[in-house]
């Protein structure tokens, strides 16, 4: 397919400019092709919502369609950046970290995350209403690039119906409906969605940016539902949405929270629970008299049992437990220091991590490694006592971790073993 | 096309190629499952729910009175939008037997409230409108309406 560009009239050896020209030229016969126009099907075929004039609302424009599209992609880069806060945090690659304080920062970024994407629902489906005649147009591909323009279009629909879908199904904990391991597949079709909206956003940008700044004349009806008005109503369910849930992190809003997934107060000690000891099948193992801490260092191992901790000297941390869910939850936890167990073990609490397992044989979040940060953090606990009283089963008995600034799935509940690592 | 615009279009490109490659990589995932997924939602939404929507406001545009039928339309948006986010809620299967602190409202009634608030909102709009307006919409109040413009209907924005 490659023919030189223009053969005979620049024999010398082609350096840099000459490769750059034939680039070029491969590059223009490449669009070219792909724009080649495609023979329109029967017109016979033309029927249902295929047909002009079928879709008869004034209320549709570029206008609101940008407007709607501008608000979307704002939502979707605070739910794409928080997501990808919360998983890195979660599978921490060498370059990154995180911080022990502030203290609430993950429950803002993870409250965010959750209450950004349900209040973005309204505005995608006003959004793709307003574009609904479009997936009717005609001929339905003109040429091989029109083609998959739309396909690159209905990427973004599915993806980004996908997250919010699957998000909201999580956070309701019903999983029956998705075919996948919800952690990943939200996860990965979150690239999907913000790649396939990078591209979406610069095919469209000229008719972005002409919808924007000149305006519309108002076509709808007087007394009719405006443009306005029709993003107020948009906003409002995105509201009113909010309203009904953000008191899951929101603790003030909760009692009108009425369709909150978890109420910051309710659960064994006034605290959510999201793994009980019974579905961790751990139940009589925490219960066991025999239990003990073992504390691993690499030159020194202490067994400790439950009257052991209680004998070393305890601290007090006013800490939430922030659920990837979104649900955040403040509570009084004492116990002993991280920092001091990893002392107990000959490691230099300053300069480690640890690693921390719990009773569970089996689970993806039954071990966690703790990193410096928090390790050396004195407000990280390994809890004995939630307000005052010994730990709920369910709250991680006999031994939790808890730890400022970091995910609830990694606060390791009904802890066996610490294995510290300096890491110097 | 502009070096942004197709900055926008190459970076794009980029991510939903390591979407897909992540995915097939990834061990936790199975790509078929992903891909159903995705398509189940497409068509739910493009063949079925938009089309409902579509149907009842042309329904509501054809019986209901001029007054009402802007606050009709308002409160079935944020109705429907609040119905989606409560449906797997109120349908409760992510309830388990040994964690009443998962799920523990009593979410039909939690929706039948905002529901109830949406509504009410409407209704007052409407009384309110065919106050200010009490003949029905016939040619001659349209004039009316074009020497005195109205304001956006916002009524319908329903407050806790």
């Amino acid at each position: 397919m490659v023919r030189d560009d223009d053969p005979g009239l620049n024999p010398a050896p082609a350096r840099m400019p000459g490769a750059a020209t034939r680039a070029r030229a491969f590059v223009t016969r490449g669009v070219t092709w792909l724009q080649q126009p495609w023979p329109a099907p029967p017109a016979a075929l033309r029927r249902g919502p295929l047909h002009t004039g079928i879709f008869t609302s004034r209320l549709r424009s570029p206008r609101l369609t940008s407007q709607l599209g501008i608000a979307l992609a704002a939502g979707f880069t605070i739910c794409f950046v928080t997501g990808l806060v919360s998983h890195l945090i979660q599978h921490p690659p060498s370059w990154f970290w995180w911080p022990s304080r502030p203290i609430g920062l993950y429950r803002i970024t993870q409250g965010l995350h959750v209450a950004t994407g349900l209040a973005t629902i309204p505005l995608l489906g006003v959004k793709l209403w307003s574009v609904y005649p479009r997936l009717f147009s005609w001929p339905p591909a003109r040429s091989l690039a029109h083609a998959i323009e739309r396909a690159s279009i209905a990427t973004l629909v599915a993806a980004a119906l996908f997250q919010l879908i699957s998000g909201t199904l999580n956070i309701a904990r019903w999983y029956g409906p998705m075919p996948f391991f919800f952690t990943a597949g939200h996860y990965w079709s979150a690239w999907l969605a913000v790649g396939a909206l990078l591209v979406h956003i610069g095919v469209k940008l000229p008719i972005i940016r002409a919808a924007l700044t000149h305006a519309a004349p108002e076509r709808t009806r007087p007394g009719g539902l405006t443009r306005r008005g029709l993003l107020a109503t948009a906003g409002g369910a995105a509201g009113v949405i909010t309203l009904g849930t953000v008191g899951q992190t929101v603790a003030p809003l909760s009692r009108i929270s009425v369709l909150a997934p978890r109420r910051p107060n309710v659960g064994p000690q006034h605290l959510p629970v999201n793994k009980t000891a019974a579905g961790a099948g751990v139940r009589d193992l925490a219960m066991d008299p025999a239990y003990r801490l073992i504390v691993a260092g690499p030159g020194r191992r202490v067994s400790l049992s439950l009257a052991d901790l209680n004998g070393l000297e305890q601290h007090t941390a006013i800490l939430p437990i922030s659920c990837v869910e979104g649900w955040s939850s403040t509570a009084t936890w004492t116990g002993v220091r991280l920092r001091d167990l990893v002392a107990l073990a000959g490691v230099d609490p300053d300069d480690a991590e640890t690693y921390i397992e719990s009773l569970e044989a089996h689970g993806r979040y039954r071990a966690t490694t703790v990193p410096p940060p928090h390790t050396r953090d004195p407000l990280t606990l390994i809890a004995l006592h939630l307000y005052g009283e010994p730990l709920h089963p369910d709250h991680g008995y006999p031994a939790r971790l808890i730890a400022p600034n970091r995910p609830g799935v990694l606060q390791t509940k009904w802890i066996g073993r610490i294995t510290p690592r300096s890491t110097s | 096309m502009t070096a942004a615009r197709r900055g926008l279009v190459t970076i794009g490109a980029v991510g939903m190629g390591y979407a897909v490659l992540g995915a097939l990589t990834d061990a936790d995932i199975k790509p078929f499952g992903v891909l159903i997924f995705l398509a189940g939602v497409l068509v739910a939404h493009d063949a079925i729910l938009l089309p409902m929507v579509i149907g009842v406001g042309a329904i509501a545009g054809r019986f209901l009175p001029g007054s009402a039928r802007t606050p009709v339309r308002v409160a079935s948006v944020i109705s429907l939008a609040v119905c989606v986010v409560a449906l797997p809620l109120v349908l409760g299967y992510g309830r388990s037997a040994d964690n009443p602190s998962a799920l523990p409202l009593a979410y039909g009634t939690g929706l039948v409230e905002v529901l109830a608030a949406v509504w009410g909102a409407a209704l007052l709009a409407v009384v309110v409108r065919a106050r200010r307006d009490p003949a029905p919409r016939t040619s001659t109040r349209i004039r009316a309406g074009d020497a005195r413009p109205e304001r956006p209907p916002e009524s319908g924005r329903a407050k806790q």
